[in-house]
């Protein structure tokens, strides 16, 4: 009778447990509902990407001396490098570049090894197309600079969350001069200097 | 006759023939699912029936257990047992379906010249209306307390039943002689065994190192 | 207790005396309330799918509904019609007549149960005395037209939706019903007036969810199981059974199942609003107010401000659950179908039991506070 009468108490203490989560739980849900949209209103709202972003890669023609060490540190083997070698100067001319962006992991490493820096990231991602075969850039294509951002009449550009100033949590309709939380990285480094010198 | 007479009168007439037909429909049809949703109908019309006669209680429980309860346990019991079965076809089928007509026809007889033939005593009191679930209670706790109890006991036994048959735990036991169950493989292929050194692949990974 | 304001008595006294024979009067009123309740169930679909889109944002952190009408108010207008226009498919090798006939199962009795919701002390269809009764036998009715839908589109999915969502029906019915009887039992009437009567005159301390806390939170848990409600959606769980009884449909007859649940919704949490929440009472006892600011209670603006605050309250009341009900759907976590049946029959079950014995007791106890 008593072990039968302890069930039940357990029972009932396990129910009221049950209830006191889902209270919890409902809590924290009704919490989340006075927090802000973190939504971007992509077409017409656009986030300012970071300085490292890894974005569509650009190449500059007249820089390349067809050395394809990005062909040997990618990945898989992805840049293509047409050059000839021009006996007259002894040197190679290069003819046609390409990246196919479809394949690309744009993990950098091209842009890394790249001896005369003729590669160098962008911040474009909007890589979308009907046909896979458009994303096979060519040197022409890779050598235009996308549209920035924050120079686009159409578009608001939104700070990242790590852009904003401290405490603030909404991108949308920051003042003018308002700068970043803690020191930006020339900043650090200027102080690092004087306190060399 | 006015307005609410006819209206009373076209329905009675509607639901007459929804509840006819439906219960043709059971009888007739050869899909089994069709009738089991025609029974629905029956049902549903016979409540309607009772709406006509007042009693809205009756009505409602008609479709709380004939409908909610009765007809979704039969919906089940043919949607999980849906053996599909082609039945040989037997000579001489007519002589079976034309000797159950006369069973039916000759009850249909019988009972229509019983209900001919009584001298219904029609009662002249209004019907009770909203007060008849009043008059239920009353009933099924005084002078219909025996039948009332029994059938609620009846009840719990065949739901005792059908728990210990759904438990299966007092099954008579099964020869325990026979082998136990066979392992359940599922039919594969027999794997053909390689030895690790005989194919071609390994031998170009080896000439590579 | 005053009667408040008799429309439908006005109405017909004013056609009377314009001339018309008093069995046309009547007839001529009967469906306009009919009429006004369908509008008004259209339109709380279309106020329950705002809200719950946008709460449902609220609760993610997304913004929801915005460019289809001021705050995205007429985005289901827009999916309506949508529906509407949309090709209408039946599948191959289906049953044409059950396909088309299973949504429609689903949703009249719905749309009929209707008739027993009181807005006020005359603002109600019908005061039949069957009452509540009437509503739990007419939800019976949908698990036919969800296993016609489910056994009609000759899909496995389709087929074991219909199977769960008729077991979860007819399993989560009986602790409803209990739940019901407690309440009924208290104000000695099956009929939703004279449920909301019984509660009325002392404010909050007057409802049933002080009395019945239990036989609360039971009815409100099992209208959830039977409205498909998030923690108890395994009908049409789409990890499972991609959309259950209704994966086949499309068009207007996936709207009519759409239309159905939302109405469910709509039904569910107004009859909790009736049953536990004193239903067009307000908080304070406005008699009491009226009293003390010397006003007399058959004032006719008293009563007209007391009517249009009793309807306030009803939906007042009912779109809170169906908040809560929203709240709960990004909460919790779906049942499993083994949890959901244990929860009902072993659960649910044997507490409405108690609970039902229980107020019983206290009812023979105590009659003053439980409606001797």
């Amino acid at each position: 009778m008593l072990k039968f009468l302890k069930q039940v108490g357990d029972y009932a203490k396990e129910t009221a447990q049950a209830a006191k989560y889902i209270g919890q739980g409902l809590s924290v849900t009704f919490d989340h509902m006075r927090r802000r949209p973190i939504t971007v209103q992509y077409p017409y709202e656009k986030l300012i990407p970071s300085e490292r972003f890894r974005g569509r890669i650009h190449f500059e023609f007249d820089k390349c001396i067809a050395c394809e060490v990005c062909v040997r540190v990618c990945p898989i083997n992805l840049p293509v490098v047409d050059w000839a070698f021009d006996k007259g100067t002894k040197k190679k001319t290069l003819k046609h570049y390409s990246i196919d962006f479809g394949v690309c992991i744009f993990c950098g490493n091209c842009v890394e090894y790249c001896p005369t820096n003729c590669l160098s990231m962008t911040e474009e991602y909007e890589l979308a197309a009907y046909d896979r075969h458009e994303l096979n850039y060519d040197n022409v294509a890779l050598g235009r600079l996308p549209y920035k951002v924050t120079e686009d009449p159409m578009v608001t550009p939104l700070r990242e969350l790590g852009y904003l100033p401290k405490g603030v949590m909404d991108p949308h309709e920051l003042p003018a001069g308002s700068r970043r939380a803690g020191k930006l990285p020339q900043e650090i480094l200027e102080e690092l200097e004087t306190a060399e010198k | 006759m006015n307005l609410a007479e006819g209206v009373q009168l076209v329905s009675l007439l509607l639901l007459s023939a929804m509840m006819l037909g439906a219960a043709l429909g059971v009888v007739l049809l050869s899909n089994i699912v069709y009738s089991a949703f025609l029974l629905g109908g029956v049902f549903v019309s016979i409540s309607g029936l009772y709406i006509l006669l007042n009693a809205g209680f009756v009505a409602a429980a008609q479709v709380l257990i004939y409908v909610g309860a009765v007809n979704v346990l039969i919906l089940f019991g043919i949607m999980l047992v849906n053996k599909q079965r082609d039945f040989t076809p037997i000579p001489n089928a007519w002589i079976g379906k034309l000797a159950t007509g006369v069973v039916c026809l000759g009850l249909f007889a019988l009972l229509g010249a019983m209900v001919l033939g009584t001298p219904w005593a029609l009662s002249t009191e209004a019907a009770a209306g909203d007060a008849a679930i009043m008059l239920i209670g009353e009933h099924f706790f005084s002078d219909f307390l025996l039948p009332f109890e029994l059938a609620s006991i009846l009840l719990l036994m065949a739901l005792v039943g059908a728990i210990i048959l759904a438990r299966r735990e007092f099954l008579p036991d099964e020869d325990l002689d026979q082998p136990a169950d066979q392992v359940l493989t599922l039919p594969e292929r027999p794997r053909e065994l390689v030895s690790a050194g005989s194919t071609g692949n390994t031998a170009d990974e080896s000439g590579d190192r | 207790m005053n009667q408040g304001i008799d429309l439908q008595g006005s109405f017909v006294q004013a056609l009377i005396d314009l001339g018309i024979p008093a069995g046309s009067a009547k007839a001529l009123w009967l469906p306009l309330p009919m009429v006004l309740m369908l509008i008004a169930a259209t339109v709380s679909i279309f106020v329950v799918v705002w809200l719950e889109r946008k709460i449902s944002a609220a609760a993610q952190q997304r913004i929801g509904p915005e460019y289809a009408g001021p705050l995205g108010t007429l985005q289901a207008v827009a999916d309506g019609m949508k529906l509407v226009f949309k090709e209408d498919i039946i599948p191959a090798k289906s049953d044409p007549l059950l396909f088309t006939l299973g949504p429609v199962i689903v949703v009249i009795p719905v749309l009929l149960s209707f008739l027993i919701v009181p807005f006020g002390q005359n603002l109600v269809i019908t005061d039949i005395g069957v009452g509540i009764f009437l509503w739990i036998a007419l939800s019976s009715i949908a698990p036919i037209g969800l296993l016609m839908a489910g056994y009609s589109s000759n899909n496995k999915y389709s087929l074991l939706g219909g199977l769960r969502a008729a077991a979860q029906s007819i399993s989560y019915e009986i602790p409803m019903a209990l739940a019901v009887l407690a309440v009924v039992m208290m104000s000695n009437s099956l009929s939703t007036i004279d449920i909301v009567q019984q509660q009325s005159g002392h404010g909050v301390i007057g409802w049933n969810i002080i009395r019945q806390p239990v036989g609360f939170l039971i009815f409100w848990i099992a209208a959830l199981a039977e409205c498909e409600r998030l923690p108890f959606d395994l009908p049409e769980a789409e990890e499972e059974l991609v959309a259950g009884y209704q994966t086949e449909y499309t068009g207007m007859k996936f709207g009519l199942f759409y239309v159905g649940s939302y109405v469910n919704l709509v039904l569910s949490a107004l009859l909790v609003a009736i049953l536990y929440l004193g239903g067009w009472d307000f908080p304070i006892p406005i008699e009491m107010l009226a009293n003390w600011l010397g006003v007399s209670e058959t004032t006719p603006w008293l009563q007209i401000i007391m009517a249009s605050l009793g309807v306030m309250m009803t939906l007042f009341k009912a779109y809170l659950l169906v908040f809560i009900a929203i709240l709960m759907r990004w909460t919790v976590p779906r049942v499993r179908i083994d949890q959901l049946l244990d929860f009902g029959w072993k659960f649910l079950l044997p507490v409405s039991l108690v609970n039902l014995l229980l107020t019983a007791g206290l009812k023979l106890a105590l009659p003053f506070a439980f409606g001797g």
